[in-house]
């Protein structure tokens, strides 16, 4: 069986479990490029509203429709206890299919963390009886798929790269002193086509970069609960607890979040981790909302001006670099 | 004595100024870009050539959506992003400013300043209401030159309160306001206020604006604009006397750093008002990104190419980031 993997949203997070999984159970895996072909149907197919990643994703469902047996979209309602994730993930497969005239199957099996019953082998099963009825190989393959995942997310711990860290040659971050955050969701910061390819522009000014997926769950966990109230989106506390925690590190010289237009958690999650830094901080920081322009010129601006700043900042004399 | 140029190409306007060591300003040009950026380069040019004669450029900056562009046409010591280059102008005329505005034809921005450097700063993101660009078009549609019509609001003795968050919004609004009968002073008065109250809660959101604040960019010259950020403030606005050039003034001041620096010019002289400048694009179809490649050829050679993601188009001029 051909199993298509629409390379968006929690692709960013957890291909290679899903990946490994279906392998194991003797399924090809079939992913489509991120390029402007997939954009365009994306933005034609998709509902107005939705944000960007949303869009794109749609677009890959399309690309990856008819050419696989299936396609592999779950529904992702909570990874975490007492959390959830988007709203629009919750949706997801009824969205696509509203949109959509999907031919190959369609696999929406539902992830649900939230109460006290979920269980991620439950899903695994209910995912893997598609494929096969041996309900011994599915618990084998879903065990390998977690153990590749947990790889994997040690190499993103290291190098921040998610295209690296997917290869197992990885190559380290090139290690300098000084470090730029880039904050944002997985599927923003790791898609190099969506964010123009932010971390090797900062990488070429001499910065290394750090993202929330390289800072320990338990710190993370430990800024992000000074909230007054325990929230329950996931991936929003992810950010907020990953920034608060950089203004505390000496080596971070700036904080970039990256956001696509109409994101419903960013507009609240965003603005108040803005607020945070702003009041109990000096950090450099910088929202870019992002959208579906492919001119660069106004991202470049606004990036190269940060980094002037935070040079200029660090120096606190007047002389600036000469290109950029 | 030696001299140093500063181009700005925005969306709207294309500015050329010339400083001197002093960085006196010799000639400034304020000129619509048109949607043509390398005619308005060149026939700046010329226009200066013929105001100053050929004297001898040692260094040479640009600024601006275009700078890249402009690099290119004229040979740049410089190449700066415009928030920096204003920032810099900006102290130079008032070295104890703390907050600048500058709204420009498409893009709005706030840089806040302390001690003399840049310490943060913010642009417009999706939205262009309040810019020039809309300015402009109101000021067409009302049939008033662009030039008077901020002097219309000192007319005014009210300001008509219009919606100011979406230009498409502001407009109709414009027009309800008008058929009903209120005179176009207050009109414009209130259009003033609208686009103050939006570029404070939007560009401004957050930030902590003091005083000194200096106002520069084209819309500056917009007299309602200014007494509307000062009643909405309560501060006094500072708008510099080379207001609608200061990002040129910038890219100016840093090309005389660098080149004294260095001690050379990338300038290619008055001669290049006779270079033919020629553009082409195309779509790569190396792979699946579909990248839409620009080559500007100076004299039939390839001076500069960009647009690509992997690098394998460009060459020549330096551009990435």
């Amino acid at each position: 069986m051909k199993i298509g993997i629409p390379k968006g949203l929690f692709y960013f997070k957890y291909y290679p479990l899903w990946k490994t999984f279906f392998e194991k159970l003797d399924c090809g895996v079939v992913t489509s490029p991120t390029n402007r072909k997939v954009l365009d149907s994306g933005v034609k197919l998709c509902a107005d509203e939705a944000c960007l990643p949303v869009k794109i994703y749609h677009g890959h469902v399309d690309s990856l429709n008819g050419k696989v047996d299936a396609i592999f979209i779950p529904r992702i309602v909570s990874i975490m206890k007492h959390e959830y994730t988007c709203p629009k993930f919750l949706g997801l497969p009824e969205m696509i299919k509203n949109s959509i005239k999907v031919t190959s199957r369609i696999i929406d099996t539902t992830v649900n963390l939230r109460g006290q019953h979920g269980d991620l082998f439950d899903f695994a099963m209910e995912t893997g009886s598609i494929v096969t009825k041996d309900r011994y190989a599915i618990m084998n393959a879903f065990r390998d798929g977690l153990h590749e995942q947990h790889e994997f997310e040690k190499r993103l711990k290291e190098c921040g790269d998610f295209e690296s860290a997917l290869k197992k040659d990885h190559d380290r971050n090139i290690p300098r002193p000084e470090k730029i955050a880039i904050l944002g969701h997985p599927y923003v910061i790791y898609d190099s086509y969506i964010n123009m390819d932010i971390a090797k522009k900062i990488q070429r000014e001499g910065y290394s970069i750090i993202t929330p997926q390289m800072i320990e769950d338990d710190i993370i966990r430990k800024y992000a609960s000074k909230l007054p109230k325990r929230h329950f989106w996931t991936l929003g506390r992810e950010n907020l607890g990953a920034g608060l925690s950089l203004l505390k590190c000496t080596d971070v010289k700036g904080i970039i979040y990256l956001s696509s237009f109409c994101c419903g958690i960013d507009s609240l999650m965003e603005d108040y981790l803005e607020r945070q830094v702003a009041r109990s901080s000096n950090m450099p920081y910088m929202k870019l909302v992002l959208d579906e322009h492919t001119g660069e010129a106004g991202f470049n601006t606004r990036l190269e001006a940060f980094l002037d700043m935070v040079r200029w900042r660090e120096q606190n004399e007047s002389n600036v670099s000469t290109h950029g | 004595m030696n001299y140093y140029l500063g181009v700005d190409v925005g969306s709207v306007s294309t500015d050329i100024v010339v400083i001197d060591d002093s960085e006196t300003v010799v000639d400034k040009l304020y000129l619509k870009t048109a949607g043509r950026p390398v005619d308005a380069i060149k026939s700046g040019m010329a226009l200066l050539k013929q105001h100053l004669g050929d004297i001898p450029i040692s260094g040479v900056g640009t600024t601006g959506s275009g700078r890249q562009l402009a690099d290119v046409v004229v040979g740049a010591d410089v190449v700066k992003n415009e928030i920096t280059s204003h920032g810099i102008a900006a102290l130079k005329y008032c070295p104890k400013a703390k907050t600048v505005f500058e709204i420009g034809g498409q893009d709005s921005k706030i840089i806040i300043l302390r001690d003399g450097i840049i310490v943060d700063f913010a642009m417009n993101t999706v939205c262009a209401a309040g810019t020039g660009s809309f300015l402009d078009r109101q000021a067409s549609r009302m049939n008033i030159p662009i030039e008077e019509f901020g002097d219309r609001t000192l007319k005014s003795s009210m300001a008509v309160r219009i919606a100011g968050r979406c230009a498409v919004f502001a407009e109709s609004d414009m027009i309800h306001k008008q058929q009903l009968g209120y005179s176009q002073d207050d009109i414009i008065n209130g259009l003033c206020d609208a686009l103050v109250r939006n570029y404070l809660s939007n560009v401004g959101k957050g930030k902590e604006i003091l005083p000194p604040i200096v106002f520069q960019g084209g819309v500056a010259a917009n007299k309602g604009m200014k007494a509307a950020f000062e009643r909405e403030l309560g501060y006094e606005i500072y708008v510099p006397a080379y207001y609608d050039v200061m990002g040129a003034i910038g890219a100016a001041m840093m090309a005389k750093t660098e080149s004294g620096r260095k001690k050379s010019t990338n300038f290619y002289g008055f001669d290049m008002v006779d270079f033919d400048y020629t553009t082409k694009s195309f779509e790569c179809s190396g792979c699946f990104n579909m990248c839409e490649i620009v080559e500007i050829y100076v004299n039939g050679n390839i001076g500069a190419r960009w647009g690509g993601r992997c690098g394998k188009w460009s060459t020549g001029k330096n551009v990435a980031l």
